[in-house]
């Protein structure tokens, strides 16, 4: 038997963040340039040419890898922008690129045969048919899992598909299939796949009524927080709404994965990469969580206990939940 | 779009019991204009140390941020434009109209800038507040937090060869600062705790803290005899 | 303007994304077969695959009835593939006589190799998607509803195949794995019984200070406000959009139907059409804010679209 091992991919949404994730031992760090090739395009966050060149030199020096996440779609009439985004990772050395759009997958294998593709849950490749179509057509090497699956699911598609699974284990959660959410663009006209941020800053204001702070993205309210409340970014589908006279958290609750609890069975499944989510938080954040992280999967592989750890501090509304890996959730 | 920042409002943060809130008293008299070197001198560090934090703000040349320390008697007005960026104090922000103001305790203000706590959980736990542009705020957030501030390293570094000793003073300083602030979070809890509670009349409730702050005073007057 | 006569553009009856009764959709279907102005009719369960037993005895038989009266009918696929089973009932599509609308990829790759059409919950956003999927035999891709009329038009006039655009109706925003309509009752998806079954147009969604927003649908996510691009059809057909969707509703689909098909000869002005629809829809607000590349839920009241 072999001995099972698994990657921990980490994010960076700044040069101090990549320093952070790498010092926590991380194995690789996904990043993206500072405009709308990536899908965590927030004001002040990011990566210019010289960094990601900088970010590159840092990390391979200390054995980590780098992986360029380019996984929105590009404007029609502008390629270009993605393309130039394709080459630059490329000639800086990335590791691999994560893309989810399948003009820009093309594009990649034919003008750069020799990077390595992974396959963004951006793209939504929640089947085995779907992640051997972009293992065919484009040679894609690891996919990213949508966070749609059950650890069962997950199980029996690694062992039907000949590419390397990756899945989140930690952080922001999306509730519906990723990348395949038009919510914010119809609240904000800015589109996720598109210009790549969810519930843009730049439509989000908070507002006093009375003795609580109303949160709006747009012309609507997403939530309220009474004093001594702790209160929240206004991402659509974790907004209080109402339905059928009925008041709640409709889509979700503001709440972060985790999946310290259930990491022995996601490597059991066959995972070959474990994802943590949070590009756009700070580096305070990133190296709390990726050295949580390298401690457990260290401890698994070797067969220890999981050390205990709490994580409540970074976590959205300080909550928690195991998301689509537990059937229960759906 | 986000275009009039004035009819927002922010939930004002009350200023923690710290030795911050102290200095802030002791500094009240002093005119904004004699700390205006300090800030001249940060300005200058951050250009030289952190280029990529005025870079990051790029976006926005035409901002105009505000930073309040609430335990100080002053505030700071910062305008990123990449050329010639200002840090500029004053009494308050009477006159301008920021495109975004932040507000917090100085202690988490630097925690912030120094990346040791994490942005999202402060603004969600209300400790910081902000009003005005949500975008320039988390451009100015995550420029600051990707810079990699050390303030003890890049004040070293600026000073040279003063930096040993002066470092060192400021070591001591912060491990009696830290030791205060155990004592009178301490302090705090008992005296204000019970009083804050059950205060629902605002001019009684003002009385008690008054008759606090003062028996606090009395008790670190106390233990600074004693050490 | 050279924007007068009749305009050429098709028009589709979508898939019904509603959990209506097995014998109300066999009569909807029916009735379209005889009185639908629609070039072409979608079957095929879109939304939830615990659905789809119950209407599926009744397919052959409306098939029959569409076809022969002279109607396109196409399949469309699941849009978020996921169980063994549904992974088996793509296989299945693929391998029958007829049309697929593949509304995930796993269908395009059960499809390679004969023609397709591709549905509005594969992310066909530029020209390189695009020309890819064409090189891999579709012939007919209907557009996700956030694209703007530009967008449109650039994509149009690559002509590397026929380009649909959603017109009418409540439009799909998001799926997701979890059930919403289920969620809202205290159940899981699992053991629903079948809650979204009481929302014939599915489940409006308001904010906390009561403002229509969106609308659930089991586990789609949808606008609350219903798209209507009576005012922009003419336009967008002469920027090479060939064919119009509208998704079918609760109500009278032949006189919707109608309205669109008399707009595009030429033979209704919009603002006409547009007070006719009102009336065919008293409950439903509009929106066209996505044509227009602003937020998909504006009301812009013009005919303007491609400068």
């Amino acid at each position: 038997m072999t001995v099972p091992s698994v990657e921990l991919i980490c994010p960076a949404g700044t040069p101090a963040a990549l320093q952070a994730a790498v010092d926590a031992g991380a194995d690789a760090v996904y990043l993206g340039f500072r405009d709308e090739t990536n899908a965590r395009n927030f004001p002040g966050l990011n990566f210019s040419r010289p960094e990601l060149a900088a970010g590159i030199a840092y990390a391979h020096a200390r054995g980590a890898k780098v992986l360029v996440a380019i996984n929105t779609f590009p404007r029609a009439g502008k390629p270009e922008i993605w393309h130039r985004a394709v080459d630059d990772a490329a000639k800086l050395g990335a590791d691999a690129v994560i893309l989810a759009d399948i003009g820009l997958c093309d594009y990649a294998r034919r003008t750069h045969p020799d990077l390595r593709l992974h396959l963004s849950v951006q793209a939504s490749a929640s089947s085995a048919e779907a992640i051997k179509f972009y293992h065919q057509a484009f040679g894609i090497r690891r996919a990213v899992l949508p966070r749609v699956l059950t650890v069962p699911e997950i199980a029996a598609l690694c062992a039907d598909v000949p590419i390397e699974m990756e899945v989140f284990v930690f952080g922001g959660l999306c509730v519906m299939a990723e990348g395949r959410c038009s919510l914010s663009s119809y609240a904000t006209g800015h589109s996720p796949n598109i210009d790549g941020a969810c519930s843009p800053a730049s439509h989000v204001r908070y507002v006093e009524k009375g003795s609580k702070v109303v949160s709006q993205l747009g012309d609507f309210t997403i939530n309220s927080f009474g004093q001594g409340e702790a209160a929240g970014y206004p991402t659509l589908c974790k907004g209080r709404f109402s339905a059928n006279g009925k008041l709640s958290y409709l889509f979700e609750e503001p709440t972060s994965l985790n999946t310290l609890e259930i990491l022995p069975d996601l490597i059991g499944a066959g995972v070959t990469a474990f994802k943590i989510e949070g590009r756009q938080r700070g580096r305070a954040y990133v190296g709390s969580v990726v050295s949580a992280f390298r401690q457990a999967v260290d401890a698994i592989l070797k067969g220890e206990k999981l050390p205990v750890m709490t994580l409540e501090d970074v976590t959205e509304g300080g909550r928690q939940t195991a998301g689509a890996y537990q059937r229960s959730w759906r | 779009m986000l275009s009039d920042s004035t009819e927002q409002v922010s939930r004002p943060v009350d200023p923690p019991f710290s030795p911050v809130l102290l200095a802030g008293l002791l500094l009240a008299p002093v005119p904004p204009r004699l700390l205006q070197p300090l800030f001249d001198g940060i300005l200058t560090v951050v250009r030289r140390r952190h280029p990529d934090i005025l870079e990051r703000l790029a976006a926005y040349p035409d901002a105009v941020i505000g930073i309040d320390p609430v335990d100080l008697p002053f505030v700071l007005v910062l305008e990123p434009w990449p050329e010639s960026p200002h840090l500029e104090v004053r009494r308050d922000f009477s006159g301008l109209s920021p495109s975004a103001i932040i507000r917090g305790p100085l202690a988490m203000l630097f925690a912030l800038a120094e990346g040791r706590i994490d942005g999202d959980s402060a603004f969600f736990s209300r400790q910081l507040v902000f009003e005005g542009d949500t975008e320039v705020v988390l451009a100015l957030r995550n420029a600051i937090d990707g810079a990699g501030i050390d303030l003890q390293a890049d004040f070293a570094t600026t000073l040279g060869p003063l930096a040993r000793p002066l470092m060192q003073a400021v070591d001591f300083g912060g491990r009696v600062f830290n030791r205060i602030a155990d004592d009178m979070e301490t302090i705090r809890v008992a005296l204000l705790g019970p009083a804050l509670r059950g205060a629902v009349a605002q001019s009684s409730r003002l009385e008690e803290v008054e008759n606090e702050l003062a028996e606090m005073r009395r008790t670190l007057r106390a233990r600074e005899k004693r050490g | 303007m050279t924007d007068v006569g009749p305009n050429l553009a098709k028009l589709s009856l979508g898939p019904l994304l509603f959990n209506w009764p097995a014998e109300q959709i066999r009569d909807f279907y029916f009735r379209m077969a005889e009185e639908g102005p629609f070039d072409t009719v979608h079957l095929g369960e879109v939304v939830c695959s615990k659905r789809e037993p119950f209407f599926a005895k009744f397919i052959p038989e409306v098939m029959d009835r569409l076809t022969t009266s002279g109607k396109e009918v196409v399949i469309s696929s699941l849009a978020l593939v996921m169980a063994e089973k549904e992974r088996q009932g793509v296989r299945a599509l693929a391998e029958a006589d007829f049309v697929v609308e593949a509304n995930d990829i796993s269908a395009a790759l059960a499809l390679v190799g004969r023609p397709f059409h591709v549905g509005p919950f594969v992310n066909v956003y530029n020209e390189g998607t695009l020309v890819y999927l064409s090189g891999m035999g579709m012939k007919r891709v209907c557009l996700p509803a956030e694209l703007s009329g530009a967008t449109l038009a650039i994509l149009a006039a690559q002509k590397s195949c026929e380009i649909e655009v959603q017109a009418f109706g409540r439009l799909p925003l998001a799926v997701s794995a979890r059930c919403y309509h289920a969620r809202l009752h205290d159940l899981h998806k699992d053991g629903c019984q079948y809650v979204c079954a009481e929302d014939a147009d599915g489940l409006a969604v308001d904010t906390m200070d009561g403002k229509p927003f969106l609308a659930i649908n089991g586990t789609q996510t949808m606008s609350e406000r219903y798209v209507n691009l009576l005012g922009q059809v003419r336009s967008l057909g002469q920027a090479g959009v060939s064919r119009f969707r509208l998704w079918p509703h609760h109500c009278d689909m032949v006189a919707v139907g109608r309205l669109f098909r008399n707009v595009l000869d030429g033979q209704l002005d919009a603002k006409a059409a547009n007070r006719q629809l009102a009336e065919l829809v008293p409950d439903a607000a509009f929106s066209n804010g996505y044509i227009h590349g602003l937020e998909g839920h504006r009301l812009i009241d013009d005919d303007l679209l491609i400068a």
